[in-house]
């Protein structure tokens, strides 16, 4: 018992120099990146290019300054709210109930359906926003918002369905039929029973719909005819590849366009750490 | 209602009456994706085989059969496109699973500095591509840290092009691609890690294990149906990947980072040849496919013997 206990530590925190180094390597590997966008975005433009202000400068917010006093950046982030919690919502609409049926129902059509699922979950994104890009013009919705909420969530929702079904799959199906032996219909155990159930699975699914349409700016960048409708993921992008980068203006951007990201991440990262790898895994 | 109850337990799988009523649960999500996923994908497969371009767009098209593919690969776009996938997608797998499975090593702890390194790994993970891409564009520039790095230690006296040479810059974008996937990698690993029944390693230790044959003969072995999913997902994700490459070098310089995927993007969206994009597209599409199911077909052949 004793030597159990004494030898669990070394167990779970390996302490070899190894261990310690590759720890070290990806400290500096992961925190480099986050320190450089902040102190970058809190630089004058001019000490970004001088050597001697690589470590050692005054800290400015002019960056977030000019940023924040051009009207379109609230825009922006209104136009990115809008776009990712609408997806949020439609796409757990559909993904839900459908994930249910998939992971209850097999062979025959179920198991076409999740083939298919498959297929669009691998079809790469710049394959989707040539056919897309007609069609919404077919419908005339090009440069609305709605055009990227619905792209949005065709691009999700398989991957919504395929991360949600193994959590329907762990709840036993026993529980159902006592259930609908207590005379409960079927929506109604779905809605009360069910879903309650896999809420780590909702979460964690909720937070990466948020977060990939947050970061999305394929489909901004190609469906909103002039930038005045972009969100804050596409206006990155577009300035991030026009010459005569403004860096300390981009980094303030970025870091003004992460910040929703960091809070909702830590809200959620105890379910994510733990949804992830079921969702990935089954 | 109590019918229902007895026909679902006598058989003791779900009764023909409780399939019925589970068929409205797909109907919206399959309603959904058959206007916006099947049908642009069949406007996809038409736009492959005809002559369609940005003023063309609303029209009806020319049908031209294997004209726009048999273009693309004459021009050579194509075939060159394809090597540069190969070479990004091997970059990114080798890196990322091996990079992820060694941070997972290094992370088991539960306590102390590694969970948050782990909670720092994921945040990076989850920032948006265009975030994480625009620090990687800054950091490798000629004014970025590393050409500071490499003139202070007086490697070199010019900027090193990391992404303005024309063989550097794929590898670069390849690496900045598989950082971005290593702490996904790394979480997974780290479960299956935790998974391993305690008295395993301790058995191991008692008969003087050292910790480099702990993990080649007991940790690595016992996460390999892990590897196996996530070494689908890594190739899957390296060759659909657009977003740095977009941000980092837009394909340049010259036609350097050119993936697959990225040529049929610009062939239609600034080229305008809808057509020809369409045709890369599909190549693009079939290919990752077939990649992914002969992947899983091998690795299943490979288990059951």
């Amino acid at each position: 018992m004793t030597t159990a206990t004494t030898r669990r530590p070394s167990r779970w925190m390996p302490s070899t120099p190894v261990a310690s180094t590759m720890r070290f390597l990806l400290f500096l590997a992961y925190g480099i990146p986050i320190v450089w966008i902040l102190t970058t975005s809190l630089k004058q433009p001019g000490d970004v290019l001088s050597r001697d202000a690589a470590f050692f400068f005054e800290p400015t917010l002019d960056a977030y300054v000019a940023a924040l006093s051009n009207g379109g950046l609230l825009d922006a982030a209104l136009q990115s709210l809008t776009i990712a919690s609408a997806t949020t919502v439609l796409t757990l609409v559909l993904a839900v109930p459908a994930a249910y049926f998939l992971a209850r129902v097999q062979g025959g059509w179920s198991t076409a359906l999740l083939t298919g699922l498959i297929v669009l979950q691998i079809m790469p994104q710049t394959s989707m926003v040539i056919p897309l890009f007609q069609v919404f013009g077919e419908w005339r919705i090009l440069d609305q918002t709605i055009a990227v909420i619905l792209a949005d969530t065709a691009l999700l929702t398989p991957f919504a369905v395929l991360l949600l079904r193994p959590f329907f799959r762990s709840v036993p199906e026993t529980l159902e039929e006592a259930a609908s032996i207590d005379g409960a219909s079927t929506w109604r155990t779905f809605r009360s029973i069910l879903v309650p159930l896999i809420s780590n699975g909702l979460a964690t699914t909720a937070t990466l719909i948020f977060l990939i349409s947050w970061g999305e700016f394929l489909y901004a960048v190609n469906f909103f005819l002039s930038p005045g409708n972009y969100p804050l993921s596409a206006l990155l992008a577009q300035q991030v590849s026009a010459y005569g980068i403004n860096w300390p203006g981009l980094m303030a951007l970025a870091v003004i366009t992460s910040i929703p990201i960091l809070v909702l991440f830590s809200f959620t990262y105890r379910f994510l750490k733990e949804g992830l790898t079921l969702g990935a895994v089954k | 209602m109590s019918t229902r109850a007895l026909s679902t337990t006598a058989t003791g799988r779900t009764s023909r009456r409780g399939r019925a009523a589970r068929w409205p649960y797909i109907l919206p999500a399959a309603i959904f994706l058959a206007v916006l996923s099947a049908y642009p994908l069949v406007q996809l497969v038409r736009m492959s085989v005809s002559a369609v371009s940005s003023r063309t767009l609303r029209d009806p098209w020319e049908f031209t059969g294997l004209d726009n593919l048999m273009r693309g690969i004459e021009s050579g776009d194509t075939g060159a496109a394809l090597l540069r996938t190969l070479i990004f997608v091997t970059i990114v797998f080798t890196v990322g699973m091996i990079g992820g499975l060694a941070a997972a090593l290094a992370l088991r702890g539960r306590r102390g500095s590694s969970g948050f390194l782990l909670a720092l790994m994921v945040f990076v993970w989850a920032l948006p591509p265009v975030v994480n891409g625009s620090v990687w564009k800054f950091l490798l520039g000629d004014a970025g840290l590393f050409n500071e790095l490499a003139r202070t230690v007086g490697l070199t006296d010019t900027a090193i092009p990391f992404l303005y040479d024309q063989h550097l810059s794929l590898i670069s974008v390849a690496l900045v691609n598989s950082w971005a996937v290593v702490p996904f990698n790394a979480l997974v690993f780290r479960a299956a890690l935790m998974g391993i029944p305690p008295e395993v390693i301790e058995a191991a230790k008692l008969d003087g294990a050292s910790a480099w044959q702990e993990i080649v003969h007991i940790l690595v072995p016992s996460v390999r149906a892990t590897a196996v999913v996530l070494s689908v997902l890594t190739v899957v994700y390296a060759f659909r990947s657009f977003d740095f490459i977009y941000v980092m070098t837009y394909g340049g310089p010259g036609t350097s980072t050119v993936t697959l995927p990225f040529l049929a993007y610009l062939q239609a969206f600034v080229r305008y040849d809808f057509g020809l994009g369409a045709a890369t597209s599909i190549v693009a599409g079939a290919l990752v496919i077939v990649l992914a199911i002969a992947y899983a077909r091998n690795v299943r052949k490979e288990e059951a013997a």
